[in-house]
């Protein structure tokens, strides 16, 4: 079993941490040796923010080399395009359609990228987008929208959706878990259904 | 044995308490606040966030003299702060197992310098270990405090900022318990002054010594050999994860202890190589010291003093050294992508004072915590940061300076409560009878914003907590005699303007404390403002306040670009709807009440 490794890209304050624990866990409690990255510190303030989870038989590093990533959840736009160059050719990237400006393009100093996903496949990349604001508002509560994200990278990870279902149970708080686990649904189906 | 993925930080947690750990103390600083985080979570365990780190390691030094296992946590520089104590301590025969975990930053993801603890394990004759997964942080913890009784010394161990935050997996093992003897009265032992402090110099040298013979022989530091290779490396912590994923064509020696170290071992083993390379994050102290008895090795010359030695950067210096990696390389260039720095979030009781003292075109000697991040565009407002609590001295002598070259202005001062209470008391007790035209503003925020919230001395003020441990920064500056002193909301703007304008017009010292609390922390959210485009001039000075959810925008039927504030993002603070000229940006509480117009 060689190491798979996924980047998770976001801006502070979008949960992104909770994310990686759990792609982590799920990883575990498949059998899998796991190791996981993360920035954190001065990322809090709407800085730039990535995590990183590498699961397989053995995994010496918790850092993915650059252009040998198998997949990313990028659950801002701009960091999705910031990180491409750790994914290999032909890698997934399951977009949330989503733009947080950066600071220097508030202050109309920088230009945001227009039209991400169409720089992410001129890379090469499988590029899949996602919709997990709006689904998320729609569902009720903003805060789903990382699982909505984890249920889209779960449909390309090699893991039982029981497996998922437990950790997510787990990790998020008692009474939100039924909702956690159909937003979950709503993203795993919108990756699988989605024609890229 | 149950097995969980844990944070390096969090398995420094979990070893303290399996072996049998009863106090933990900490000041909170990035890489290592969630060590004491993870702490509380077990019941067995005192856990005590202390004012500064010497106080920290000093709850910690106290329990370890009365034979209760012990552990300070802290960031590299708070190790700085609790030099103080540490260097008379590391003179006792440590009792109770006694370890300090450091978080070392290279690449200063969080920190104001680079500095390198492993000086500091020379400086004090202690041992340092340096794990390299999560796994190994939680067994080195449970060694340290073993190796710390059996050899009567402190033991640092030592992280960085990746290790902290990487996850591994973990496997679990149950509390041991281990007797506790108390406190026994023992002159020579604790009481550091001649003629005792003088026989505890031989009494260091022999300990060093001790756990030199300790480490040619430990397990810590271990051989991975490859057959046929010509190239010795030797590296600790994270670079030898790095290698391993790297392959490359040499032995590799994996030091788990790097003071003190394997001279003979790492001498014998030298021989049968054509060369050896060090791979050491940051200073180069394995490799002089190598060179200093005479082992000719190499590492500076191929890998950076500076910055993470990340697995992209150790291939690169393993290609200059022509040693090959068996790991496939890729070369990808990464796409140009504007940059984020982080920035005030939306509702930053910060950000009003950084307004008007943009204005006011002052020299501001700045402090740590949140508000550094003044120094950022498009305030630039601090004129300094250097380390805790140094405002209050620093203002004076650029006083002084002033005053003596005759260029004299007035001076304004931040500083944060967290860092009030940390370093502050004695800066302000210093400052109290100054006759300069000095201005302190006190970020009264009610928090340790920067590190995630824990609380201050002013925390119980705002949520009426009584549990917790209440002052006023008012009264304890009144009771050192300071009489200007004043207390404002700086969310009204224009009283905020006028009180710090006037106070800088006065000689001696003013101190002006803004009590909005941190509105990331505490959650503080009212209803969202917006800007209406018809009335909207496009003049941008709500953009110059610099808040997350006001960019320009381009609405339908309307040609040049206008202000639009995100509703999801605005917690309605009111700021920018105060330096609107034209009251362009309203209340969306109006809108409910049927008073606005859009």
């Amino acid at each position: 079993m060689s190491v798979t490794s996924i980047m998770i890209a976001g801006v502070g304050g979008q949960g992104l941490v909770l994310a990686t624990r759990i792609v982590a866990s799920v990883a575990l409690a498949e059998g899998c040796d796991v190791k996981t990255g993360d920035v954190v510190g001065l990322a809090q303030r709407g800085g730039m923010v990535w995590g990183s989870v590498r699961f397989g038989e053995v995994v010496h590093s918790p850092l993915i080399p650059a252009g040998s990533g198998d997949f990313m959840l990028a659950m801002e736009a701009l960091e999705g395009l910031r990180w491409a160059h750790l994914l290999k050719p032909g890698a997934t990237v399951l977009l949330n359609n989503y733009s947080i400006f950066p600071n220097r393009v508030l202050l109309e100093k920088d230009v945001y990228p227009e039209d991400v996903p169409g720089l992410l496949k001129a890379r090469g990349l499988e590029t899949v987008s996602i919709d997990a604001e709006t689904m998320a508002e729609e569902m009720g509560n903003r805060k789903l929208a990382n699982t909505i994200l984890l249920g889209a990278l779960s449909a390309s990870l090699p893991f039982p959706v029981k497996t998922w279902q437990g950790v997510i149970s787990e990790n998020v708080p008692p009474k939100t878990v039924e909702l956690n686990l159909k937003a979950f649904d709503a993203g795993r189906d919108a990756a699988t259904s989605d024609n890229h | 044995m149950q097995k969980v993925v844990m944070s390096g930080n969090q398995a420094v947690a979990r070893g303290f308490w399996e072996a049998g750990g009863v106090v933990a103390a900490s000041y909170p600083g990035s890489p290592t606040v969630e060590i004491l985080e993870s702490v509380k979570a077990y019941k067995e365990i005192y856990s005590h966030w202390a004012m500064n780190e010497k106080i920290a390691l000093e709850i910690a030094m106290g329990s370890s003299m009365a034979g209760g296992r012990a552990m300070a946590s802290m960031k590299h520089v708070g190790l700085n702060i609790a030099a103080d104590p540490f260097m008379t301590f590391t003179q006792t025969k440590t009792n109770g197992g006694f370890v300090l975990v450091v978080g070392d930053d290279p690449g200063l993801s969080s920190s104001q310098n680079e500095q390198d603890t492993r000086v500091y394990a020379r400086f004090a004759n202690v041992a340092l270990l340096e794990p390299s997964t999560p796994q190994e942080a939680k067994d080195f913890v449970k060694l340290g405090l073993s190796l710390s009784e059996e050899n009567g010394t402190p033991v640092i161990i030592r992280l960085t900022s990746n290790l902290c935050h990487s996850r591994g997996v973990v496997a679990l093992s149950e509390r041991e318990e281990k007797d506790i003897p108390g406190f026994v009265k023992d002159q020579p032992r604790y009481n550091m002054l001649p003629p005792h402090a003088n026989r505890q110099q031989i009494f260091m040298h022999e300990r060093v010594l001790k756990l030199q013979g300790y480490a040619e022989e430990s397990p810590l530091n271990v051989l991975v050999p490859r057959e046929g290779s010509d190239t010795l490396l030797v590296t600790s912590s994270l670079p030898y994860c790095y290698l391993m994923e790297l392959k490359p064509e040499a032995s590799v020696l994996k030091l788990g202890m790097t003071f003190p170290l394997p001279v003979q071992k790492i001498r014998q083993l030298s021989h049968n190589y054509r060369q050896t390379i060090v791979i050491e994050e940051l200073v180069p102290l394995v490799e002089q010291e190598l060179k200093a008895a005479g082992i000719a090795v190499k590492g500076k010359d191929y890998f950076p003093f500076t910055g993470e030695l990340t697995t992209d950067v150790i291939r690169a210096g393993l290609i200059q050294a022509e040693v090959e990696c068996s790991a496939p390389q890729a070369t990808v260039e990464p796409s140009s992508s504007p940059r984020r720095t982080p920035m005030l979030c939306a509702g930053c009781p910060h950000r009003p004072i950084f307004d008007v003292l943009r204005e006011a075109d002052v020299t501001v000697i700045g402090d740590i915590g949140c508000y550094s991040l003044g120094i950022l565009e498009p305030f630039e407002v601090l004129n300094t940061v250097i380390s805790m609590g140094a405002s209050l001295g620093m203002i004076q002598g650029v006083a002084k300076a002033h005053r003596y070259a005759d260029k004299v202005r007035p001076l304004v001062a931040t500083i944060g409560d967290g860092t009030f209470f940390h370093s502050g008391l004695s800066g302000f007790a210093d400052l109290a009878r100054t006759e300069e035209n000095i201005t302190i503003i006190v970020l009264d925020n009610r928090t340790t914003a920067m590190t995630g919230g824990q609380s201050t001395p002013t925390t119980r003020d705002y949520l009426k907590d009584e549990s917790l441990y209440g002052m006023s920064i008012a009264e304890i500056l009144v009771a050192f005699g300071i009489r200007d002193v004043q207390e404002i909301d700086q969310f009204h703007l224009s009283k905020t303007r006028r009180v710090i304008s006037e106070a800088m017009e006065r000689d001696g010292l003013s101190v002006i404390i803004a009590k909005r609390p941190c509105a990331l922390n505490f959650k503080v959210v009212n209803p969202h403002f917006f800007v209406d485009p018809e009335v909207c001039i496009g003049c941008r000075r709500c953009i110059q306040v610099n808040c997350p959810p006001i960019s320009m925008h381009t609405y339908p039927g309307i040609d040049d670009s206008k202000s639009f504030i995100d509703p999801k993002m605005c917690v309605g603070c009111s700021v920018c709807s105060q330096v609107c000229p034209v009251k362009a940006i309203k209340s969306s509480a109006l809108l409910k009440k049927g008073g606005g117009s859009k």
